[in-house]
């Protein structure tokens, strides 16, 4: 095993996404006023201080994806892998784990597991946070620490890497030349920034009276009838923001149409928020409210998914809060919970 | 194959059952078996698909048929097929009747509608075993006597002697000279140890819902009454999230549910 810990200037990791580039559709954080776009690199790369207007998923499972022709001769896909330069904790741990419970349990779906095996991750760590971020009130830490191939920290006049995978490790065996061991004073740099950057964040958590994260999944289990979801559904637009920026939402349409090799099945981004997502042909529609809907998004996400999987089916991006024209905010709507389940 | 693509199933018949319900009885190209209760989801090709339960003998293999009301886009769309067209299919999905461990029992059989349609399935899985039941009822609703699927199976379906057979309507014609009154007034004076005897119930939300509870009502025990649910299954693989309700995934985990798996769930009847 080579060493797990590695060193690369800011001119050799040019250098090394220059050489992905040939494998890789390679893509990087942009910065437009203070926010992060991911965008195809042409040579230069900023650090990010912390995550994307957009969650990872795209990369794994697009918006809208042409499945397959059917009817005809199969014929096989052969799609450049994506490279993700960049991506933050609140995209990869349970959010990677939750995607991998839906595509890959039981029926496997083909093109999620064909980019989850060859796409490549090179995270970063956060060395700031939004308004918005809350990953910390979850439980989860500001920087990766599971399902990256590779994990970038700034420090000095480059990176400290840490190698997550085989296939991270097989990255940096094939560009060898471009990195060096790294020394244990420049871990301990890595851990002194990590350390300053959760402590400052802690003070925005705490503002938020966020309830313990072991409460929530009991929240929510008890709170189906609680006032607040009327209430806050009152102003959702219904723009599905929240569920296109969520980096654990999952939901799909598949729908048929034609092009000139024939019938083909697509499938588009769909949502719990949109008025007809449950409709049936008839009208009938279980979400038919937008209370409902509202309150089936966290019954999925803190209800559904600890009961299959063990975990919450969010990373506290916050993304959610950030998108949404109506200002609904899962923040406020745990620490209401909780007020209103101490007021029973 | 990629999960999703349906493979192709040629019409070999069609049966008008009412103004707005058809048999159609499919020959699939690929090699296709069900259990009853299970379901396919079915392609107008390049237009759009819609999950369906077949309704023939599962034992059948060669054929498979699956009656389809019109209500929606796709659904007018089957409608307007002719024998030999080709449409596509995929599946089967979730889990059916659990016809095994029925045996030996007291079974009600309540019907309303096009629900008919699994129960004809689950009908003919029954008496392919008939003498594994002590006895059967069946309990049969149409809105009119033209509403009525199956007409030219009913009596085929009393014959066993084991089997009950009562039909309503809930609007006569003149010539009508049977049951007037919904689904649940055939539920009264049963031959039926209640506390042992297993209820299966499939009809639309609100034949459903009154069923159950009347059920109930009569001393079944929650346990002991399976409920088909239909909602709008995409994938029929627990992926898309479309049918979903709490913790269940109507595609995966059903779309057979025991009634007492999902009587506090507040959404079950929409």
């Amino acid at each position: 095993m080579p060493n797990k810990y590695l060193y690369t200037k800011n001119s050799n990791f040019l250098r090394f996404l220059d050489n992905l580039s040939a494998d890789y559709r390679v893509f990087v954080p942009q910065e437009t006023r203070k926010n992060y776009f991911w965008k195809e690199y042409k040579g230069s790369f900023q650090f990010s201080k912390y995550r994307t207007v957009t969650p990872i998923r795209q990369f794994f499972a697009p918006a809208i994806e042409h499945i397959d022709n059917y009817f005809s001769p199969d014929k096989s896909k052969e799609i450049k892998p994506f490279c993700i330069v960049g991506a933050k904790a609140c995209d990869l741990g349970n959010a990677l784990k939750m995607h991998d419970y839906v595509f890959l349990e039981g029926d496997i779906d083909a093109s999620y597991k064909q980019m989850r095996e060859k796409n490549l991750i090179i995270s970063s760590d956060c060395t700031s946070f939004k308004e918005t971020c809350f990953c910390l009130a979850l439980g989860n830490m500001p920087y990766p620490e599971t399902t990256f191939d590779l994990n970038i920290s700034h420090i000095a006049d480059g990176y400290f890497i840490e190698v997550g995978s085989k296939k991270g490790e097989e990255t940096i065996a094939s560009n060898k030349s471009l990195f060096e061991e790294a020394g244990s004073r420049m871990q301990t740099e890595r851990e002194n920034n990590r350390k300053r950057t959760v402590e400052e964040f802690r003070c925005q958590i705490e503002a938020l009276e966020f309830p313990n994260e072991n409460l929530l999944n009991g929240l929510i289990k008890n709170g189906h009838s609680d006032k607040l979801w009327a209430e806050e559904a009152l102003r959702c637009v219904e723009c599905g923001s929240c569920i296109m920026n969520c980096p654990t939402c999952h939901c799909f349409l598949l729908f048929d149409t034609k092009d000139k090799n024939g019938y083909f099945k697509g499938r588009i981004w769909d949502g719990c928020q949109y008025k007809n997502f449950t409709r049936v042909a008839g009208g009938a529609s279980a979400l038919r409210l937008r209370e409902y809907r509202l309150r089936n998004r966290y019954i999925k996400k803190f209800e559904f998914f600890p009961e299959r999987i063990k975990l919450y089916a969010c990373t506290g991006c916050g993304r959610c809060v950030e998108s949404c024209p109506a200002k609904i905010d899962i923040r406020k709507i745990f620490k209401t919970l909780n007020e209103n389940s101490a007021k029973k | 194959m990629n999960i999703y693509l349906p493979n192709k199933a040629t019409i070999t018949n069609i049966i008008e059952e009412t103004p707005a319900i058809k048999t159609f009885v499919f020959k699939p190209h690929e090699s296709f078996s069900f259990e009853t209760g299970q379901f396919i989801e079915l392609t107008y090709p390049g237009i759009g698909e819609a999950p369906f339960t077949p309704s023939s003998d599962p034992n059948k293999k060669d054929a498979f048929e699956v009656t389809i009301m019109k209500v929606g886009k796709v659904t007018e769309l089957f409608h307007k097929a002719k024998i030999g067209d080709v449409l596509g299919m995929r599946g089967p999905y979730g889990h059916g009747y659990p016809v095994d461990s029925l045996k030996g029992k007291e079974l009600l059989i309540v019907g309303g509608g096009v629900g008919l349609a699994p129960l004809r399935s689950l009908i003919y899985a029954l008496y392919n075993r008939i003498n594994d039941f002590k006895k059967i009822v069946i309990c049969l609703g149409a809105r009119s006597p033209q509403d009525i699927v199956y007409k030219y199976l009913l009596e085929e379906f009393k014959k066993p002697k084991n089997v009950e057979f009562r039909l309503t309507v809930d609007r006569a014609d003149s010539s009508w000279k049977g049951n007037v009154g919904i689904v649940t007034t055939l539920l009264e004076k049963l031959p039926l140890d209640i506390k042992q005897a297993k209820g299966i119930v499939c009809g639309p939300p609100i034949m459903m819902k009154f069923a159950s509870l009347k059920l109930l009502e009569l001393g079944f025990s929650p346990k002991n009454i399976y409920l088909s649910m239909e909602k709008n299954m995409s994938c029929g693989m627990g992926k898309c999230g479309h049918c979903r309700l709490g913790k269940y995934y109507i595609c995966k985990d059903g779309p057979v549910f025991i009634f007492d798996d999902i009587k506090d769930m507040w959404d079950i009847w929409d």
